[in-house]
């Protein structure tokens, strides 16, 4: 204990100690010289000086140290020496660090992580719910969402809704709106581009505590009526457009073809108050009406109609003042309001109630779309990691029991105990250590995988995610305790051995020790047999989901066609020269070489598109009913290869004369009891006449998705019937080859006919239906390759474990063969015991299989959670798995030579 | 267990002197190279069998003392009777009685 004192005194004193020891040696030098009468003679006899110092210091210095860069060397040694194990192990630690920090990181980028704002803990978000829908709301902007036993809810608010609660200064200390203004048409530099949007309201910026980067942001005084129309831009936007160009400030920009001052950009920090989505390009409120695309998109509709509900709402609490507090307040504010937009008894039947959400994250919609899927797939890596753990466990067990003879060969050589312990330590920590660095280059590649799988395609996916230390270093010390765990224990119980036995066990073969130890081993293995069994069964569930909804009937063609959507009202086209731009694109289009055929309408199929509106049959029982409506020219139908099946489909004449339309066989079915309904009429106005003239009937096809329990009864109309109404449309072109390839002379097209308009949603029709299922299709994937991943792990530590008890036995085994015991017999022992762990293991998997499966059942499509098919088909793996694991150590146990095994002893 | 004794014997000296004291005591016939006398002190201030002290010395130079203590007093009581029993055993063996 002194010593170590004095070694550390010398660590601390180093200089002195080394000073002090020179001119120790000076001195003896100079003693030594004036007696022999010269310095040479007198350093002849000395001998080198720095070898000296060299060896005085060695001796002050850690002996530990030494042991420690031993160990690490005999560790290596091990590793290199057995490069199978080590490889297992290590990667099998590495998938499991890996894929639970990746998924890890996601989930906290989305659930956890706060706004990059000014105090986001006192931030708050306004919804409203209702069981019912209130009378005092007419029509609803935005989003809602089922809120379990609430009814619905949703964020969007009247504007007279805001300008009252915003007077709330005991509960509030600001109150400020946006909205969504989505894909803009963002002109400057004479180049058209698309930009997300948001509308902010004047105190937007001041709420959030948001500085600007450059010039100035928007505030009350240019979010009024009758403003000079300005506009905020993203940092990020404006140094990847326009190269961070101050100069840019001051000048003009054209949005959807109106003229905006770029008046400043926003901090680096700020993306928006959505994790999910970041804005580009930040417009004031009441700019809306500038930028309007229908009539009733108005100054009075939006700033004044009382039963319009369309504004998202984000407040700042007075400090000290709660959520709840603030809830109970404002929501009583809220409720008077309402009622006083009440008119009729109606509208007084139910009013919507105010409620308060933690604003600290910002907006939820990425929560909401990604929190269940993400907490199932942390159960999968979780999953991993466990069985990770069980191999290394298993395998660590192994090893060190077959290592009992070299450790008694170093006790009886004089190793102390505390010696060899810390050596097999060493090797377990350097193991986990190499599996962790190699986590760490998973976890990034699988957070890069990750945001390609969840962003699935969509552009304006924006998701910050980077790897989580906290989450890292969690499951690295898992693993490292697992490590320190089970290559100590065996470890103390091997260095406790009596001697003498140890080394003359050539092999050890303890009938009676062994049932004991076998019993953790194989119950590592029953664990992980049981776990694999979960993400087999996880995996067939997602795959056959994805194989039902790739067999669903669609009724059109989805392969070989190329999509993509324009705005030319956003540049500035209005009404006839819109239609006539559509149109004469569209011409152009089909004379590229390569095009079979093309059509254009208001949004693809199966897409998740939705436009539905009551109909009006003139003596028809079911008038009023809902029909789902498609407007597309009369190239759309032959594009898709949806067949007429009576009448006529739209040619080009009905462009020109526009009131009429095809049905489908549903519409007809369910209109008209499936008679001919061609030449009927029907009107989808409120007052509008009946005039609109059925000619044909088409073969139902999807409508709205492949996962649509019903598809609806839909009518094709011509797109130039509604030319106010026309806005983006999308172009369907049939190609023969790669529909991709045809891009660059669609764009040349474009170019040429609209400069000003861009190109957007490049895809072909399969890809995109694919999106729509991308969270099926992730699924599947993600757990088809955890539950290959885990299968492997478990069938090596069966084979580990297996190939161990073979090892061990040999005498037994040899004894057996002496005895006659045929070799079929020796491997259908080994195989029994196998299949006996394999069994078991299947049988707890499937236990916790049955009960898990709820968690995923609203992810199935076409089936049950508990597929039969699926379920026989996991088990059947499993047991083949389990076998092909057990065959090589039982083949081995059957080449035993009987002599060679009985000699050992 | 030579410098042990020396500095048993002189009570305190420093190295220059042990070495000396060494090889006039031994009539010249261990001769060592006389460096590696200080890892062997270093080894000895690990162990805690001497301290070393600076004072002036004879010939008014700086000079280190090393002194016994306690433990390297025992230290050499040890180690003398290891070498005398191993002595009268190598003496045994070459002059058998």
């Amino acid at each position: 204990m002194r010593e170590l004192w004095r070694k550390l005194r010398y660590r601390l004193h180093r200089e002195e100690f080394e000073n002090d020891l020179v001119e120790e040696m000076r001195h003896h030098l100079a003693m030594s010289a004036a007696q022999r009468g010269g310095s040479d003679a007198a350093s002849r006899q000395f001998g080198n000086m720095t070898l000296l110092r060299e060896e005085s210091r060695s001796m002050w210095t850690w002996t530990l140290w030494e042991q420690f860069l031993q160990d690490l060397r005999y560790g290596l040694r091990a590793m290199a020496a057995n490069p199978l194990f080590t490889a297992i192990a290590a990667l099998s630690l590495a998938l499991g660090i890996g894929a639970n920090t990746a998924i890890f990181s996601f989930m906290d980028a989305i659930l956890l992580q706060t706004l990059s704002v000014k105090n986001p803990h006192e931030l708050v978000i306004f919804h409203w719910r209702a069981k019912g829908s209130p009378g005092v709301i007419h029509s609803v902007h935005g989003s809602m969402f089922e809120d379990g036993a609430h009814g619905q809810t949703s964020p969007n608010f009247t504007y007279q809704a805001f300008l009252n609660l915003r007077q709330s200064p005991e509960t509030l200390s600001t109150l400020f709106a946006y909205i969504t203004a989505y894909r803009l048409n963002v002109i400057a530099e004479k180049q058209a581009e698309h930009a997300q949007g948001q509308w902010v309201s004047g105190g937007f910026y001041r709420g959030l505590g948001v500085t600007p980067a450059v010039g100035r942001l928007i505030d009350d005084n240019d979010d009024r009526t009758g403003a000079p129309p300005v506009a905020v831009l993203s940092w990020e936007y404006w140094n990847r457009r326009f190269n961070a160009n101050p100069a840019l400030v001051g000048q003009a920009i054209l949005v959807n073809n109106q003229p905006f001052t770029v008046i400043g950009v926003s901090n680096p920090e700020f993306f928006g108050v959505n994790p999910g989505m970041h804005p580009q390009v930040y417009l004031p409120l009441h700019a809306l009406p500038l930028l309007a695309t229908r009539v009733d998109q108005n100054e009075q509709n939006y700033f004044f109609d009382p039963h319009f509900y369309w504004v998202e709402m984000m407040g700042r609490l007075q400090p000290g003042v709660s959520r709840k507090q603030a809830e109970v307040t404002l929501a009583a504010k809220f409720l008077q309001f309402a009622k006083s937009t009440a008119e009729s008894a109606k509208e007084r039947e139910e009013y919507p109630s105010l409620w308060l959400e933690d604003g600290a994250g910002g907006l939820d919609s990425l929560r909401r779309e990604y929190s269940k899927p993400l907490l199932v797939l942390m159960g999968m890596v979780g999953l991993i990691l466990m069985i990770a753990c069980a191999n290394i466990a298993s395998l660590l067990l192994a090893r060190t029991s077959a290592r009992r003879r070299e450790i008694a060969v170093r006790l009886s050589m004089g190793a102390a105990r505390m010696r060899v312990i810390r050596q097999l330590l060493t090797e377990s920590l350097l193991l986990s250590l190499i599996g962790g660095l190699a986590g760490l280059l998973v976890a990034a590649w699988g957070i890069r995988s990750l945001i390609l799988l969840l962003s699935n395609g969509k552009e304006e996916f924006a998701l910050h995610a980077s790897l989580n230390f906290p989450v890292l270093l969690f499951t690295f010390g898992l693993a490292v305790i697992t490590g320190t765990l089970f290559g100590l224990a065996p470890a103390l119980q091997s260095t406790r051995v009596d001697l003498t036995s140890a080394l003359k066990q050539v092999r050890a073969n303890e009938p009676g020790t062994r049932a004991r130890r076998f019993g953790l081993g194989q119950a590592l293995v029953t664990a992980q047999i049981a776990l694999s069994l979960l993400l087999v069964v996880g995996a067939g569930l997602f795959d056959r989901t994805v194989a039902n909804l790739h067999a669903v009937n669609l009724g059109f063609n989805r392969e070989n066609l190329l999509l993509f959507a324009l705005d030319a009202r956003q540049a500035g086209y209005k009404d006839a020269a819109l239609g006539h731009f559509y149109g004469d694109l569209l011409t152009r289009f089909r004379q590229i070489p390569g095009v079979t055929s093309a059509g254009l309408s208001q949004f693809p199929l199966a897409a998740y598109y939705w436009n539905s509106t009551e109909i009006r049959i003139p003596g028809n029982s079911k008038s009023g009913s809902e029909v789902a409506t498609s407007v597309v020219d009369p190239g759309f139908l032959p594009t898709m290869q949806i067949p007429i099946l009576l009448g006529r489909g739209l040619e080009e004449r009905d462009v020109t004369s526009p009131r009429v339309a095809v049905v489908t066989e549903r519409f007809a079915k369910k209109f008209f009891d499936g008679k001919n309904p061609v030449g009927q009429r029907f009107g989808l106005d409120k007052d509008g006449p009946a005039d609109i003239e059925i000619v044909g009937v088409a073969r139902t096809s999807l409508y709205n998705s492949v996962k649509e329990k019903e598809t609806p009864p839909v009518v094709y109309l011509p797109y130039t019937q509604d030319l106010k109404g026309l806005t983006r449309v999308y172009y369907e072109l049939r190609v023969s080859g790669d529909p991709l390839a045809l891009v660059p002379a669609v764009r040349r097209i474009v170019h040429e006919v609209g400069p000003n308009v861009p190109l957007a949603e490049v895809k072909t029709q399969a890809a995109l239906m694919d999106e729509t299922i991308g969270k099926e299709r992730t699924f599947a994937q993600l757990c088809s390759g955890f539950a290959a991943l885990a299968l492997i792990i478990a069938c090596v530590g069966l084979y580990g474990t297996m190939a161990y008890t073979v090892a061990r036995r040999t005498s037994a085994i040899g004894i057996r063969m002496a005895l006659g015991a045929m070799r079929g017999q020796i491997v259908w022992m080994v195989l029994r015991e196998v299949l006996a762990v394999a069994a078991v293991g299947v049988a707890a998997g499937l236990a916790a299989a049955w009960g898990m499966s709820r968690f995923v059942e609203s992810y199935l499509f076409g089936m049950k959670q508990h597929d039969p098919v699926v379920l026989t088909g996991a088990v059947l793996v499993l047991i083949a798995a389990a076998g092909v694991a057990g065959f090589a150590p039982a083949w081995r146990a059957a080449r035993i030579d009987p002599l060679v095994a009985l000699r050992h002893e | 267990m030579l410098v042990l004794k020396t500095l048993a014997r002189l009570g305190e000296m420093h190295g220059y002197g042990i070495a000396q004291h060494i090889q006039q005591n031994s009539n010249d016939v261990l001769q060592v190279e006389e460096g590696s006398l200080y890892p062997a002190l270093q080894r000895m201030l690990i162990k805690g069998w001497v301290v070393a002290e600076w004072r002036q010395s004879d010939s008014n130079r700086r000079a280190r003392f090393y002194r016994l203590t306690a433990d390297g007093r025992k230290q050499l009581a040890a180690e003398v009777k290891e070498f005398d029993r191993v002595m009268s055993a190598i003496v045994r063996v070459i002059h058998p009685a």
